[in-house]
């Protein structure tokens, strides 16, 4: 028909939404029907936003404009895939997974547990054909969305702290954030070499570390918000308490965790240097908790 | 002659759709839809930005370089924390679409700021049920959207914390 550029037609190759390529073999409409919507392929690696300013542009008819618009979000996706394959030679996602697999029951108890470990009677990590069972099913099993979640929050009521004493600045909070951060490295560097050293085998792996690290951020949190509600004295108390009770609770898991399933073989210098190694990394976590926070409460 | 077709159809943006999104952010008790979010559109979630930033403007607050920082950050977080807890996986264009659409009583709230201050009780208890608010309805359709159970206050706390941060902007 007169009056349809040619180019609608041309520019409508580009968008490669799944049902226009069905209409090829009729002969070109006069319009396309566009308010059916299109569909996403789930879980991939679409890239949304463009699909909409695609269908903008075909208004203007550009089709330069087009074809740079298609090399953008194809450079976007190859960048993204170059993402991904070097993150994949890092961490490896599904062992990751296995600490994320937790649900509300196993993080409410867990986290009674770190502030009163001293009732619990079962510490051993179960396993179900060798392969330890996840945070779902296993209370004992470490999980890391608790550290995570403990080490944002303590980032952030850092922030609000200094805050509230006029000390806030975004320097300061990346310095807190970095300074914290910086410790948690050390800590695991140090427990992976004690391991080394002191273990045959056992199933720790760095993230099991960086797991049981990250639990004292949780008592961080707590003397932190204890130190602001009720100040100075309140603060130790908070500090007291909560630096016994992750004593206890790092001593009682790791010493399960770090003998593994078969814990008789040891020899005994090799099992009191587990001792020792459990002890030296339980003592270090009041001094660490407390070197993050008082200046946090002043 | 025809030249266009519907306009919406002819823009790609289906209102309907973005309506009933939107229905579902303003009532989160109600259980949502899982299919809602099948297809991912960003115009709904970028028009509420545009009016958050737009009310704090009137409100005399001009920081839109920490609003868009903020919020690319924090939706990078929840959707490396959502691939990580989900059996499926998630992608960015629809995490970044569910929490635009959830950004919507936090308009509100901004709004109310450029009528009273938000500094002091009220403003305070607003503020945090404005934030229950907003976190609810985000983990309400990405646990329904994913499949997962049982973890949606799991998922509610990092979005509380993320529009806490808003809820700060606001407020202060």
């Amino acid at each position: 028909m007169l009056g349809i550029p040619d180019t609608s037609s041309a520019t409508y190759k580009p968008t490669g939404s799944k049902h226009r390529t069905r209409a090829a073999p009729d002969p070109p409409p006069l319009f396309d029907d566009t308010s059916g919507g299109y569909s996403i392929q789930p879980g991939g690696y679409p890239a949304p936003g463009a699909d909409v300013a695609f269908n903008v542009n075909h208004l203007l008819g550009d089709p330069v404009a087009n074809v740079a618009m298609a090399y953008g979000s194809s450079i976007a996706s190859h960048g993204k895939d170059i993402v991904h394959k070097e993150l994949h030679r890092f961490v490896s996602v599904n062992k990751l997974k296995y600490f994320f697999a937790v649900d509300t029951a196993y993080v409410a108890k867990k986290l009674g547990l770190l502030v009163f470990p001293y009732t619990h009677q079962n510490w051993e990590v179960q396993y179900s054909r060798d392969v330890p069972l996840p945070p779902r099913q296993d209370l004992n099993a470490p999980d890391l969305y608790i550290p995570t979640m403990a080490f944002i929050t303590y980032v952030l009521l850092a922030g609000m702290a200094l805050g509230i004493q006029k000390r806030f600045s975004p320097e300061v909070l990346g310095l807190c954030a970095s300074t914290a951060l910086v410790w948690v490295v050390l800590e695991v560097l140090a427990l992976l070499l004690g391991v080394y050293l002191a273990t045959v085998r056992s199933d720790l792996s760095t993230f099991h570390l960086l797991a049981y690290s990250g639990y004292k951020y949780v008592g961080m949190i707590l003397s932190v918000l204890t130190g602001l509600l009720f100040g100075s004295d309140g603060y130790y108390v908070a500090l007291a308490w909560t630096s016994s009770a992750l004593m206890y609770f790092i001593v009682r898991s790791l010493r399960t965790a770090a003998l593994g399933p078969d814990s008789m073989g040891a020899p005994a210098p090799r099992q009191r240097l587990q001792l020792y190694l459990t002890l030296g990394a339980a003592a270090f976590q009041p001094l660490i908790i407390y070197w993050l926070t008082f200046h946090l409460v002043r | 002659m025809f030249v266009w077709g519907e306009p919406e159809g002819e823009l790609g943006i289906n209102f309907d759709h973005i309506w009933q999104k939107t229905l579902t952010v303003l009532n989160p008790l109600k259980p949502a839809d899982g299919s809602i979010m099948n297809e991912t559109d960003l115009a709904g979630p970028i028009l509420f930005c545009v009016a958050l930033g737009a009310t704090l403007l009137l409100a005399g607050k001009v920081q839109f370089g920490y609003i868009y920082g903020m919020s690319a950050i924090g939706c990078l977080g929840i959707y490396a924390l959502l691939n990580l807890m989900s059996s499926s996986g998630v992608s960015y264009g629809c995490v970044a679409s569910v929490l635009g659409y959830c950004l919507l009583p936090m308009v509100i709230l901004s709004s109310g700021a450029v009528f009273f201050s938000l500094q002091g009780t009220i403003g305070t208890v607003l503020a945090l049920v404005i934030i229950v608010w907003c976190s609810l309805s985000a983990s309400k359709i990405f646990i329904s959207a994913l499949d997962m159970e049982g973890q949606q206050l799991l998922i509610a706390y990092p979005c509380a914390l993320l529009y806490g941060l808003f809820a700060l902007l606001t407020v202060f």
